[in-house]
């Protein structure tokens, strides 16, 4: 009896198999305990229900850390530009002065070489001047030597003359002369 | 013949399936169906997510767009760590992408109900649970590695196996088989044993009990996406950088 039991359930059994692979293909299962939905709907509530807090909090944290930082190089940005105006400015104005610099430092060349030249002008005409004064002293001083030189040497040639010219004679003669140019009469 | 029986009577109390699957012809090839429908669902929930978050660019992000650049900023942090700042920027994309496919294919299989939908056979659950689908990563990790040490230094990566002693060439040689079947085999054996377990949990007390168990499984699941990229970018490094420091095994 047992047995014929056992044989009806275990035929039943393979009778349903047998339908369910007839029936085989794709399908959907709806059994809720054998899908397991109750605990995965658990599963993934709490996964929500704590996920979505962390996420959102990283989430939000990350795009305002961006925000932010886009906007502080926005205004790095700015203050650059306004920075790169400043100095430009002045550059502008350096270059200005600097324009302005060359200019006066050219005035004050031409000055300068102006000055020289005139100065050197009058150098090389007191230089020449000078030059004429050394020439006509020299040409004095030579005058002077030569005349001595010469009185000199008439005096030798008198001197070496004299002897031979002069004798006891001549000597009256020259004694009462000078006796006369005296104005002894 | 009656322990034949006892056994149909036992059957539907625990219709666990295990090892079916909802196999596809292509070819000479049987794939796993439900795993590449799964796959594609992740895929295309990655691919619409992106797509989402670069619709409209916004100077400060907002919506979707701060949640993906969030991740961005998360698995290029993660790259930075393990391959360092000089030779992190290539590989972003591959080790973002293991991350985030790994990820959402974990709690895809931990949040979505998906036995509402019926198949002929087998059942849709992460695509991480088959180990098909690990070992693929794991060698695609492989190859990436590969390709960085041979793009890096040319032949003289093999310099790397002989490199502190020739002694341990073979343990080098070794490891280039350990390491993808490490990283397949933790991935696969972590996600297929939290579904079995809730599942069976599932199976005996339908309601509540399981709880606990899936909260952890979400963990479980989070850490070893994290686990599995990250072991990801130490291999490259360990590559791109020749012997050096062994990294730890997380799991």
């Amino acid at each position: 009896m047992d047995i014929f039991l056992q044989l009806a359930s275990g035929a039943s059994l393979i009778a349903s198999e047998m339908a369910e692979a007839a029936e085989g293909g794709f399908g959907f299962n709806f059994d809720i305990i054998e899908a397991n939905l109750v605990n995965l709907a658990i599963v993934i509530g709490i996964l929500v229900y704590f996920g979505r807090g962390f996420l959102s909090k990283t989430l939000g944290e990350r795009s305002s850390a961006i925000e932010q930082a886009l906007s502080e190089a926005e205004r790095r940005r700015a203050e650059t530009a306004k920075l790169l105006a400043a100095e430009q400015e002045k550059l502008k104005n350096a270059q200005a002065e600097a324009v302005a610099i060359v200019a006066k430092a050219e005035g004050d060349a031409q000055r300068a070489r102006e000055a020289i030249l005139a100065n050197a002008a009058e150098e090389v005409a007191r230089m020449k001047q000078e030059a004429a004064a050394n020439l006509s002293a020299e040409q004095a001083r030579i005058l002077n030597e030569l005349r001595v030189r010469i009185a000199e040497m008439a005096m030798q040639q008198a001197e070496a003359q004299l002897p031979g010219r002069l004798n006891d004679d001549a000597q009256q003669r020259l004694v009462d002369r000078s006796i006369a140019l005296l104005g002894g009469q | 013949m009656l322990n034949f029986l006892d056994t149909l009577n036992i059957a539907p109390l625990a219709s666990l399936e295990v090892g079916q699957h909802f196999y596809w012809h292509i070819g000479n090839l049987k794939v796993h169906g439900q795993v590449f429908l799964t796959t594609w669902f992740v895929a295309a929930l990655l691919i619409i997510a992106s797509l989402l978050a670069t619709r409209k660019i916004q100077q400060v992000p907002k919506g979707a767009q701060n949640l993906m650049e969030y991740a961005l900023e998360f698995v290029r942090d993660l790259a930075r760590n393990q391959l360092g700042e000089k030779e992190y920027r290539p590989w972003v994309p591959f080790i973002g992408t293991l991350f985030l496919f790994i990820f959402v294919a974990n709690w895809s299989g931990a949040l979505i109900p998906w036995k509402l939908i019926k198949l002929p056979e087998g059942e849709l659950a992460a695509p991480t649970n088959d180990i098909n689908t690990t070992v693929a990563l794991a060698l695609l990790v492989s190859i990436a590695y590969f390709y960085a040490g041979f793009k890096k230094k040319g032949l003289g990566y093999f310099g790397k196996y002989v490199q502190p002693t020739p002694v341990l060439l073979p343990i080098a040689i070794l490891e280039d088989f350990t390491k993808p079947l490490s990283l397949s085999f933790r991935l696969f054996g972590n996600i297929l044993a939290d579904e079995l377990v809730v599942g069976v949990l599932v199976l005996l007390v339908p309601l509540f009990v399981p709880l606990p168990v899936m909260l952890l499984g979400l963990f479980t699941s989070a850490i070893q996406a994290l686990v599995f990229a990250t072991l990801a970018g130490a291999y490259i490094h360990e590559a791109l950088e020749g012997h050096g420091d062994e990294h730890e095994e997380h799991a």
